[in-house]
């Protein structure tokens, strides 16, 4: 028994990954019915802040990220921006710093979301494009709260400012009524700059691997909500009533998740029955 | 609608990627430097349209055509402190490099100084937890009892964390022992909460390329 259980903590790590794989194709390819899950205290705080916008406010969306972060960043992206048209709650989006491909990445989620639900390009939402922040996300953010038109006089198109009757009416921080921003890792320069100086909430969209560094940002209400991951996307998808790609990718990752738990037990079965035949005297 | 062949290109670099897993090859590091050259290749030309055209070059000319007020052409003197960058490629002339990054380097710093300060006061002041039951505004309740439990362990967490990295005194003290030992082991459950956090990122960069090959490129080519 213990040398069979020994053999465990050798199996080739490449049958690990053809398990894993075999594993997380199962929910795309059979539809496996799993109980909704409660949206979290951050979850609810990024619905409450797009629920509560008034009619005369904007909602500005960060969109910084490309397809180094799509899997998880996607998602967030998709239902926040649903919700937001459901509401009828028009948005600004732009991409500060990070990639300068984050426009194209934001324009194909948003762009069939808006058209489905009527939305008019510069009337109802306006994609600023990417903002080069060669002296520091700070001054960026500084600049935008003070005058948003200065820092970038012509949206992704290279359209005027003028010639967009949304961006008439954004211009300054008192203008937005949240500021919700997606990527990787956000900059804290959001919470510093925006909700430290003004108090305009502000919504983080992280990866799941930086979701605990922003924790103690929500904690001290300095960030009103954050959507952590797919799980995130998930529970915002279950709020807005309608699943979509954060459902699917988290149902698939809880497959994984067993996966990973059943091989990192009896990965630790073969180490403790391998030590225990060696410790046998012969 | 993306045309087949991007999908295609799409999938058969996704395919050559993972092949990286059963072994490094050839295919595998060319794919990797195209993808770099191809990232590099795109920031130049988004730098040019979305930035340096709009913001720079177009009220440059629009000055000098007289389309747009005159003082829009000195942004052609953002030139010289621009090409002052350049310097740092000579040994000779370095220090002129340094006028202009000094520069940078201040103003940074003194909005990152700002920055701090707006971020980490905040979290000061949140480090502060009622953890008296009967302090709570609805009374000794079953929800009080559990926000004091919670502000307990936040506190103790916090103490013997800092406690962990006090170096001001010696630490083979026999009061100071035990609590630094909890605060090994909470730092131990952080990073143990970030690990798995990690493991679940990783598999969503899977999951997202799993989606990509099955619902993208693979289930239509079957479903006709």
């Amino acid at each position: 028994m213990l040398s069979w259980l020994g053999r465990l903590g050798r199996v080739d790590r490449r049958w690990l990954y053809l398990g894993t794989v075999a594993v997380l194709l199962v929910p795309f390819i059979v539809t496996v019915p799993m109980p909704p899950g409660r949206a979290s205290k951050a979850t609810r705080g990024l619905y409450d802040a797009v629920e509560s916008c008034p009619p005369e406010k904007v909602v500005l969306i960060d969109s910084s990220w490309d397809m180094g972060s799509q899997a998880e960043n996607y998602a967030q992206l998709e239902c926040v921006v649903r919700h937001l048209c459901d509401r009828g709650v028009k948005f600004v989006v732009t991409s500060i710093g990070v990639t300068p491909l984050a426009p194209s990445f934001a324009e194909q989620v948003i762009t069939p979301i808006a058209e489905r639900a009527g939305y008019v390009y510069g009337r109802d939402w306006v994609n600023m494009g990417y903002v080069q922040a060669g002296g520091g996300a700070g001054v960026i953010i500084n600049g935008m709260c003070k005058d948003f038109h200065a820092v970038r006089p012509t949206d992704a198109y290279g359209r005027r400012v003028e010639e967009l009757p949304l961006l008439g009416r954004v211009r300054s921080i008192d203008d937005i009524h949240a500021v919700y921003c997606i990527t990787y890792s956000p900059t804290p320069e959001w919470i510093s700059f925006v909700q430290g100086q003004y108090g305009t909430p502000v919504a983080f969209g992280c990866m799941t691997i930086m979701g605990p560094s922003y924790f103690p940002y929500l904690d001290s209400g300095q960030l009103c909500g954050m959507l952590v991951g797919n799980r995130g996307a998930a529970e915002y998808e279950e709020l807005v009533g309608h699943p979509a790609k954060g459902t699917q990718l988290i149902m698939a990752a809880s497959f994984g998740n067993c996966m990973i738990i059943l091989a990192a037990v009896l990965g630790n079965l073969g180490a403790w029955a391998r030590r225990r035949r060696e410790r046998r005297p012969a | 609608m993306t045309h087949w062949l991007v999908i295609w290109i799409g999938a058969f670099v996704t395919l050559i990627t993972f092949s990286y897993l059963v072994k490094d090859n050839p295919v595998y590091r060319f794919v990797q430097h195209a993808a770099l050259g191809v990232t590099v290749g795109i920031a130049l030309v988004v730098a040019w349209y979305h930035v340096l055209k709009p913001l720079w070059w177009t009220p440059v000319l629009e000055a000098f055509e007289g389309t747009r007020a005159p003082a829009a052409g000195l942004w052609l003197l953002a030139l010289a402190p621009g090409g002052m960058w350049y310097f740092q490629l000579s040994r000779k002339w370095f220090w002129i490099s340094t006028l202009v990054s000094g520069l940078f380097i201040g103003t940074a710093a003194g909005l990152a100084f700002k920055g701090m300060i707006l971020l980490i006061l905040p979290q000061v002041a949140a480090s502060i937890k009622v953890v008296n039951p009967w302090a709570h505004a609805d009374g000794p309740g079953g929800q009080a009892l559990l926000a004091s439990l919670n502000g307990l362990v936040f506190t103790v967490g916090l103490l013997t964390t800092l406690l962990y990295f006090f170096f001001s005194v010696r630490t083979d003290n026999r009061l100071l022992r035990p609590p630094m030992r909890v605060g090994r082991v909470m730092i131990m459950v952080a990073l143990g909460a970030m690990f798995g956090s990690t493991v679940m990122t990783r598999m969503a960069y899977l999951l997202d390329r799993l989606q990509f090959l099955y619902g993208t490129w693979l289930a239509p080519l079957f479903s006709g």
